[in-house]
């Protein structure tokens, strides 16, 4: 048996999305609130965060799925995805939002249909890989002592 | 930080609005500010989580919740169970701004706001909504910790109404007031000193004439600024110039063209004007439905307490007999400019005028008109010169209720004319009314008891006006001469602009700018620590909590805090922004003792209300009822656009 080292797969994951991006200091700021009370609080945050966002879409592909899409009811789905995805520090997501929001402001049909878009690829590519670093930390916890490294 | 045990008699009530938490139950000194009970709300359960944790971190207890109606309840449910509430401004069950409104109306308990839109405008909004603070998401930590100044601050300044409200009757609460005091100073000594209480000397007596001041240079390096009644003026003119709705604190800054004062000044003044007018509409909106002229009317006479101010109301009053129920009609209808056949008062009128026509010389001449309300909007044109159009006549109305009921020469002085007295005799009943409100029931805005707000005998105006008022309304001894001109001031025209203008005038004749002279805004203490101590419930260390998990950088924060408040404040901190209203104490910042701060502050509703009154009017709110009815959605705002 490798002596895969989840921990270290993990926070590599981390650096990279870091560097990349995808992730910012929020997000270590999150991992800061992490302890030994709250051993899974990252986890927690992460798949609330996932499944909240995807119920989030849910609603806005409603909106979108009209014959004439009513942006203003998109606005505030969008400002509730902006709030969650910069409080748990994905900053290529928010940007996506704000984008949107600009779009918004100039009457730019065109521009919030892409934009909204964008805020979906992001949301898809992050979810990627917060369902990795899920996989990561669950293996991470199950690991026991036959770890070195495991708890 | 390690602070001494608050020297505080036991059992005082730190008054904070909602929290009923004895000083010894409050969070132990030392382990100040943790214990602090967070109220969270926000329908995003991610940020809720994120937030749970981050207060924790801060040793904060923390409830969250994901539904303004869920969380209202729970405040009810629990009052005094929290000592502030975070929200988030959008939420799909209740507009956050709806939510904060009813927090600081009916719990008044500090509400910091927070979204992911950082906009200027919608911070605006939050301020102007009465929001303590404005937080952008993503919210840190550092941001959470500071927000204990904001109860602190909230508990302190309406802890000083209830002292101010009584310290004059009793040296008990003088003492306290000096416990509290050593216990703020303590506290601040906990930390690195750079927020001592200001403990400036405070005068009753002494009017401040606007001037920054700088004393205790070691709390804040900024300038303090002293509210004073001119000062406010000013403040009241460039508002009502601007519109209530375009009043940015840069533009009234620039037009008030006060060298020294900042943007920040004006900013956090504004922000306890509209704080105090929220309160006032609700107020307003009770008081409204509150209609028992018996309950308003008995305790008028047998209301000893009264003292100097309602002597000589009761005299007037007592020759007229109780007030007719159609004198609070026509108040009311007066109040919401709507016309009303039961405008003029009845008998007590005539009493009230006959008293007022035997005396002094000045007198605003107020025009022979129908309405008493109408009449004193004649008054007023008349005057118009003199009195600035302050739109905050609730200030003007407290002073001059004080003014009035301090000098009995003024009452009299006041109207040569029979409207005149009417009129004040209309204030004078609204005064009353509220304050007989008061006693009788608990302010619905203030069920609780040891809310701040306590109508004390003295003034009329409202529940805060505590004795200090009344001392206040002494020490304007020039009242014999003054002229107290209560009515109804309209600074544009004054067909159907209703507002309630007291003035306290000094030796001079009909000083002009009466109106908002006499005090300043209603707002609350600018100073960060004042006097007493702030009771968070029960501290709970957080059970298995690191020890040292958040202390290092928290108790680095704690050092600066202080200063990070004082910035913050934007002139409150330290600042006398503190108006010194009805005491014509200008001295805010005073010291921790200083119940005029306290008072200055705290107009508290009825204030409030009468702020909201004037600004309505002012603005010639569309409607008849401007008020009540349209209990606006958004604060402040709502009350002038009708």
């Amino acid at each position: 048996m490798a002596s895969v080292n989840y921990k270290e797969q993990l926070a590599a994951l981390v650096d990279s999305m870091l560097r990349e991006g995808f992730l910012d200091e929020q997000f270590t700021q999150l991992q800061e609130l992490q302890d030994e009370t709250s051993p899974g609080f990252v986890e927690e945050v992460i798949a609330m965060f996932c499944g909240d966002t995807g119920t989030v879409f849910n609603e806005i592909e409603t909106v979108m799925n009209q014959a004439v899409i009513d942006f203003q009811n998109v606005d505030p789905l969008v400002h509730r995805l902006k709030g969650s995805c910069c409080t748990v520090g994905a900053p290529k997501m928010k940007l996506a939002c704000v984008q949107y929001r600009q779009f918004r402001d100039a009457n730019d049909r065109q521009g919030c249909l892409s934009a909204v878009n964008l805020i979906k690829d992001e949301y898809n590519i992050l979810r990627n890989k917060f369902e990795t670093m899920l996989n990561l930390e669950r293996m991470i916890q199950a690991g026991g002592t036959n770890k070195p490294n495991g708890k | 930080m390690a602070m001494q045990k608050p020297a505080v008699a036991p059992g005082f009530d730190v008054a904070g609005g909602y929290g009923s938490c004895k000083v010894e139950e409050a969070v132990a000194p030392d382990r100040f500010p943790a214990g602090l009970r967070v109220l969270v709300v926000d329908d995003d359960v991610t940020c809720l989580r994120i937030l749970e944790q981050m207060l924790q971190k801060c040793l904060y207890r923390v409830t969250i919740c994901c539904r303004a109606a869920k969380a209202l309840s729970l405040l009810r449910e629990r009052k005094g169970g929290f000592d502030v509430v975070i929200s988030d401004v959008h939420m799909p069950d209740m507009d956050g701004f709806k939510l904060l409104e009813h927090v600081g109306l009916e719990m008044d308990l500090p509400v910091i706001m927070m979204s992911a839109d950082g906009s200027t405008t919608a911070v605006m909004k939050g301020i102007k909504h009465g929001a303590c603070d404005y937080l952008i998401k993503p919210v840190r930590m550092e941001e959470l910790k500071n927000i204990w100044q904001h109860v602190l601050r909230k508990k302190w300044n309406e802890n000083k109404e209830m002292e101010n409200s009584s310290s004059l009757e009793d040296p008990e609460h003088k003492r306290r007031t000096t416990d509290e005091a050593e216990y703020a100073s303590s506290v601040n000594d906990g930390t690195d000193g750079t927020w001592k209480p200001q403990k400036k000397k405070r005068d009753a007596k002494e009017e401040d004439d606007g001037e920054l001041d700088s004393d205790d240079p070691a709390a804040s390096k900024k300038p303090r600024v002293v509210w004073s009644v001119e000062l406010h003026q000013q403040f009241v003119n460039a508002v009502n110039q601007l519109g209530i709705d375009k009043a940015v604190p840069k533009r009234i800054l620039e037009l008030m063209n006060v060298p020294g004062l900042t943007r920040e000044n004006v900013a956090s003044h504004l922000q306890q004007f509209h704080n105090n007018v929220q309160k006032f509409r609700l107020y307003l909106k009770r008081l409204s439905g509150v209609t028992q002229p018996s309950s308003f009317c008995a305790p008028l006479e047998s209301n000893a307490k009264v003292g100097p101010l309602g002597r000589l109301d009761l005299q007037a009053l007592a020759a007229t007999g109780q007030i007719p129920p159609q004198t609070l009609a026509a108040l009311h209808a007066e109040l919401m400019r709507r016309p009303s056949d039961s405008l003029v008062l009845p008998a007590m009128d005539h009493q009230v005028l006959l008293q007022a026509s035997a005396k002094g010389p000045k007198c605003i001449p107020f025009d022979h008109d129908v309405v008493a309300g109408q009449s004193v909007l004649k008054c007023q044109s008349n005057t118009s010169k003199q009195f600035p159009q302050s739109s905050i006549s609730f200030e003007s109305m407290s002073s001059g209720l004080m003014g009035w009921s301090s000098s009995h020469p003024g009452m009299s002085g006041c109207a040569n004319n029979i409207e005149g007295v009417n009129n004040i005799q209309n204030s004078n009943i609204l005064a009353q009314m509220l304050q007989q409100q008061q006693q009788q029931q608990p302010f619905p805005l203030l069920s609780e008891p040891h809310h701040a707000i306590n109508v004390q005998p003295s003034c009329l105006v409202f529940p805060s006006q505590s004795v200090g008022r009344t001392s206040v309304c002494s020490e304007s001894t020039n009242l014999n001469s003054s002229n107290m001109v209560v009515g109804y001031n309209h600074p544009s025209s004054q067909s159907n602009s209703i507002s309630m203008v007291g003035r306290q005038v000094s030796d001079e004749e009909l000083k002009a700018d009466g109106v908002l002279n006499s005090y300043s805004m209603p707002g609350s203490i600018p100073s960060v620590f004042q006097n007493p101590p702030v009771n968070f419930g029960p501290s709970t260390r957080m059970p298995g909590l690191a020890p040292n998990m958040c202390t290092p950088s928290y108790g680095t924060k704690t050092g600066t805090l202080p200063e990070h408040a004082v910035g913050r404040n934007l002139g409150f901190v330290g600042k006398g922004t503190c108006i010194p209203s009805r005491f014509a104490v200008d001295d805010i910042e005073s010291s921790t003792n200083d119940v005029r701060q306290r008072s200055t502050c705290t107009f508290d509703d009825a204030e409030v209300v009468k702020q909201e009154l004037n600004l309505d009017f002012l603005d010639d709110i569309k409607t008849g009822n401007p008020v009540l009815p349209h209990f606006p959605q958004s604060g402040f705002t709502g009350v002038l656009s009708k």
